[in-house]
């Protein structure tokens, strides 16, 4: 049937569809023939066959007439690249049809193009339309095949195909839809879809490397893969930053981008000592140790990874505490950097437990001539404060 | 440190960092020690202060993971050892032609410790940067607003 296989394909290669349509139709009758005594020798791979089989010949023809004028304008490259494409999807989704052709081959030799053909059509068989559908999407894809792929006879390809996706299906995660050609053509001239391996090409074996896809004519060596990766981290770099920095999305182009994150640094700078000079103006006689004490018991567990010791708070002696104004225990400052671990759902009630104690027992001497007023008022900015933090 | 985020901080890729009680109470001790030593300095100089405290709380709170943080800490530290009078010299006035300008050196110069990095450390540390200083500004902002109200 080699003779008539290559008619059949330089039929195909002349453009007349019909032929091929009638052609493909007398292959399956020939299918049907040869495969069901294959059966008894295969039980296994003879019932994926047999579900295969049980589609009717026209969704084969379906899938011609889709392919069919796809494969006009490149009607050389077309059939051999389709062929090891849909080879390959028959490696990737089921190794068994996959190797049953393979299997049957001793038996039938003759016939090896044929079963491979009818694997081929019956794949599609089995699989849903869309699958159908798309196999009409990559044959325009295979239209940017260079020619040179074509140059190799089709009959061994598919059978190196056969071992490539079985290997293949052990290093690769992604859908394999065009690895072949990579397989083929030393410069990948792919689309840049989804990621596959660069390196497979020298190692066959299983990678821990992280598989990337070179995009259409750039270069696979390593030193342009290592500073693709890093040209790729610096972009996703600075993304982040041009999300951080308020206006900067809609600017395009680095230079300007990193102009806008030098302002914006140093604005912010500027507004550290602005505001740093404006608590330095501020009435010195407010009690920040107030604040200071505050905050410190809604983030006491916090506190106690900064690492200075000090003594250790105890919620229920604050709140017992009387207010007073002098007398309190004072403490000194940098005692007070212990705190009990405080469970978080306890801090709301500690807020308003404590942040009437706390401002007088952290009195400063000095400011102890404050009395309540002063206090009083730092508890309400404490509760604003905590608000607006 | 457990980085706690209460600024809102959406990043999912980065650290839940800046904390923002951690920094709070840091920079409030720190205000407080300067409220308690320097009571009748000027106010230039207590600006000054307070200044070197809010990078000294940040660079606390940012601890020592981050690069720019550490840098500053030195920094500070170095300099509350012994005040830095650099010798005066005349400078020459080179004619400089400056034709382009490497926007990476200064943001090296900005960030600290930004010298010694590859460019792709630098954009990460100049957002973590961005970051912290943005709540140190708010939260001077909140504390001023607080106390002047």
């Amino acid at each position: 049937m080699g003779p008539a296989r290559s008619s059949g394909v330089g039929s195909g290669n002349s453009g007349a569809y019909t032929t091929e349509i009638a052609e493909s139709l007398r292959f399956e009758e020939e299918i049907h023939s040869i495969v069901h005594p294959s059966l008894d020798s295969s039980p296994a791979a003879g019932g994926s066959f047999t579900a295969l089989l049980g589609l009717p010949a026209n969704q084969a023809v379906e899938l011609l007439h889709e392919t069919g004028p796809s494969e006009a304008p490149s009607s050389a490259a077309a059939p051999s690249p389709t062929g090891e494409l849909w080879r390959l999807r028959l490696g990737e989704h089921a190794a068994g049809p996959l190797h049953l052709p393979l299997g049957c081959s001793p038996t039938f030799p003759s016939n090896a193009a044929l079963v491979e053909r009818a694997a081929r059509f019956s794949v599609f068989a089995a699989e849903d339309s869309p699958e159908l559908s798309s196999g009409g999407g990559p044959s325009p894809r295979l239209k940017a095949e260079p020619p040179d792929s074509d140059s190799p006879p089709p009959l061994p390809i598919p059978t190196e195909k056969t071992q490539r996706p079985a290997k293949r299906k052990e290093c690769e995660k992604s859908k394999a839809k065009g690895p072949a050609k990579k397989s083929k053509s030393a410069e990948e001239n792919t689309v840049a879809a989804p990621k596959e391996t660069a390196a497979e090409n020298t190692d066959g074996e299983k990678l821990p490397y992280v598989h990337v896809r070179a995009r259409r004519g750039q270069a696979t060596d390593s030193h342009s893969l290592a500073e693709r990766a890093r040209r790729e981290k610096i972009n996703a770099r600075m993304k982040l930053l041009q999300e951080l920095v308020p206006g900067c999305s809609k600017i395009t182009g680095t230079a300007l981008v990193l102009d806008e994150i030098i302002n914006h640094v140093q604005s912010l700078q500027r507004q550290v000592e602005f505001l740093s000079m404006r608590l330095a103006a501020v009435n010195p006689r407010i009690d920040f140790g107030g604040l200071d004490g505050f905050l410190l018991a809604e983030c006491g567990p916090l506190a106690t990874a900064n690492g200075r010791g000090g003594v250790a708070l105890d919620p229920a002696l604050w709140s017992s505490h009387p207010v007073t104004a002098n007398g309190a225990r004072w403490l000194p400052q940098p005692q007070i950097r212990h705190v009990d671990v405080w469970p978080t759902q306890q801090s709301s009630t500690a807020w308003t437990r404590d942040g009437a104690a706390h401002p007088h027992a952290l009195l400063n001497p000095g400011a102890s001539l404050f009395g309540y007023d002063p206090a009083s008022s730092v508890s309400l900015n404490s509760n604003q404060l905590k608000t607006e933090l | 440190m457990e980085p706690k985020s209460c600024s809102g901080d959406g990043n999912p890729s980065r650290n839940l960092h800046p904390s923002k009680p951690l920094m709070a109470a840091n920079f409030l001790r720190c205000l407080s020690r300067i409220q308690q030593t320097a009571t009748n300095s000027s106010v230039g100089s207590r600006s000054r202060r307070i200044r070197r405290a809010a990078y000294a709380s940040m660079a606390y709170s940012a601890g020592h993971r981050r690069a720019w943080s550490w840098a500053l800490l030195r920094k500070l530290r170095c300099r509350r050892v012994r005040p830095v009078i650099l010798p005066r010299r005349p400078r020459i006035a080179r004619p400089q032609v400056v034709i382009e300008i490497d926007r990476a050196e200064v943001l090296r110069k900005l960030v600290p410790g930004g010298t010694g990095m590859d460019y792709c450390r630098l954009l990460e540390e100049t957002a973590d940067y961005i970051r912290c200083l943005a709540t140190q500004v708010r939260l001077m902002q909140t504390v001023t607003d607080s106390i002047s109200s």
